[in-house]
């Protein structure tokens, strides 16, 4: 009888171990949370940066054949080269250009594409942040479905902003840019579809991707 | 045996008389009609006018494309909202347009729902998964409250000390709004937030915090509040302090009180979502659904808007003057 009791014993334990000691989760759960704890979104907007951006910028539009469309048929515009990770009225473009500076202000510098230069079309925006998400939009290839939540989607445009600032905007402006020196650019854009209505076009607001001097 | 036969070919030809009467219904707008499917409207909370209007537009549009559709309310409680599901799955319904409670506890009833084959199209709050839902019809929230900052740091000329309310912790939405807010505002060392405390999306809430945070701190200029809710809880402890016409209030939804108070000069700005647009999405993409469709976008960001004194005629509570 005495065994019997020791056995039961034996086992309650045993169970009770058990019981406590293991644990049964979704793989695909357990994969998803490592995931979401391994992401670093200063790393993923580096390798956009390096490795993906460069890759699409033969895809950019010449700004005057943009602002053309943009005055003439905003919606081939839209259609041929804006973008949108979602539903929206305004679309990001990726684009290129060139002209001489023709002002430089704490904001940036006004530069004209459009012959003979003697009005800005364009503000490279030079400041010490930069805010939105015009960069990673225009490029298309980041893909807000991918992301099993919308804040990573955000925080690597945070990032992005940040190469931008210090890759492209901080080593410009050390080498003096000033009125009547020739720029040539890449950049992105955001302008809303009923810009042109609005009287929004007056000057194009570009965020630097890549900037020369000449 | 022939009475048995004739008795069985007349069930027979009934039955498939029946069937073929449910499929051939007519809804009003010619559309065929499913007599017998039902959609679900699982809303986070109906104590928000700006929920109201989601639920109630993606009852009408479901109703609309001919199905009939009920209306459950989870008042915040992820708890209550696992029963509306239990009910939901129960009760056969032929598709769910879900506004979650929580961006993770509400992953494992999306979970349940597909395993039981009923498909779930999230409105404006998000889960944190991209493959359990069909899609995720979500504000941009980020994106707004960036402009929305950039407005703000215009509005305090760069410098003076404010206040941002909070809304629920476990929310996307919440650090969405917050982070787009941040990532302009924090830029400006003279803009100096001096307390940032959750008030749950909730007006009295709010009031409540702020008549204490305004008890420490006099000499605020700003508040910024994560939804108009809150807004107008933060707006009614200011006037109840004497200082409405001294410290500005700034919101996120396009609510109609905030859109009305915009109007008058007593807000200063918020972010216009769609909820209509929203929750008319969500529906029509369960139709299509229904209908065989399945190549959904996971996640689909829907711009939001910023609406100021200066652009107020272009809005109107939940959307534009113009299409909403």
């Amino acid at each position: 009888m005495k065994m019997v009791v020791k056995y039961i014993l034996i086992v309650a334990v045993f169970t009770l171990l058990l019981y406590h000691g293991t644990y049964f989760k979704n793989l695909q759960d357990v994969r998803q949370q490592r995931q979401r704890e391994a992401f670093n979104a200063a790393e993923y907007a580096r390798d956009f940066w390096d490795n993906q951006l460069p890759g699409v910028l033969d895809k950019a539009v010449d700004v005057k054949e943009l602002i053309k469309l943009f005055n003439t048929n905003m919606a081939q515009a839209i259609e041929r080269y804006g973008k949108a990770p979602g539903v929206s009225r305004v679309y990001a473009y990726l684009l290129k250009g060139e002209g001489p500076i023709l002002e430089v202000n704490e904001n940036g510098f006004k530069v004209s594409v459009e012959e003979p230069h003697t009005n800005p079309d364009v503000l490279i925006e030079t400041g010490s942040y930069i805010p939105g998400n015009a960069v990673r939009d225009a490029s298309g290839l980041i893909d807000v479905s991918k992301f099993s939540d919308t804040m990573k989607f955000n925080e690597i445009s945070g990032e992005i902003n940040k190469i931008v600032v210090k890759d492209v905007i901080e080593s410009f402006l050390n080498k003096g840019p000033s009125s009547g020196r020739t720029v040539k650019f890449f950049g992105a854009t955001q302008v809303a579809q009923d810009a042109a209505e609005e009287n929004e076009l007056e000057l194009i607001k570009i965020i630097p991707i890549r900037l020369e001097l000449e | 045996m022939t009475r048995r036969l004739f008795i069985f070919a007349v069930m027979t030809l009934a039955l498939s008389a029946l069937g073929c009467k449910q499929k051939k219904q007519e809804s009003p707008d010619g559309q065929e009609a499913r007599a017998k499917e039902k959609i679900a409207v699982i809303i986070s909370t109906l104590n928000n006018p700006w929920f109201v209007v989601l639920a109630d537009t993606a009852k009408t549009r479901a109703e609309e494309l001919g199905y009939e559709a009920m209306i459950f309310d989870s008042q915040n409680d992820t708890a209550k909202e696992s029963d509306h599901f239990e009910n939901v799955i129960a009760g056969g319904y032929a598709a769910i347009l879900f506004n979650p409670t929580d961006a993770d506890g509400s992953i494992a009833n999306v979970k349940k729902a597909k395993q039981a084959g009923i498909p779930t199209f999230c409105i404006d709050r998000e889960i944190n998964s991209n493959d359990v839902a069909v899609t995720q019809i979500l504000s941009d929230n980020y994106a707004g409250c960036v402009e929305l900052g950039q407005y703000f740091v215009k509005k305090m000329s760069q410098k003076g000390k404010y206040v941002e309310l909070l809304g629920i912790l476990g929310d996307n939405n919440t650090w969405n709004r917050s982070k787009g807010f941040h990532s302009v505002v924090d830029n400006y060392p003279e803009l100096k937030m001096v307390a940032q405390q959750s008030a749950e999306f909730d007006r009295t809430r709010a009031m409540e915090v702020l008549e204490s945070i305004l008890q420490a701190n006099p000499d605020i200029e700003a508040v910024f509040c994560g939804n108009d809710a809150m807004a107008m809880g933060a707006f009614q402890a200011l006037v109840a302090a004497g200082k409405a016409d001294k410290v500005m209030v700034f919101g996120f939804d396009g609510a109609k009180d905030v859109i009305d108070s915009i109007r008058d000069g007593k807000i200063v700005a918020t972010g216009m979502q769609f909820p209509k647009r929203m929750a008319r999405m969500a529906a029509e993409q369960a139709n299509e659904y229904i209908k065989g469709k399945r190549d959904f976008q996971q996640k689909v960001p829907v711009a939001v808007e910023l609406v100021t004194r200066e652009n107020i005629a272009k809005y109107t509570a939940y959307g534009r003057q113009s299409n909403e």
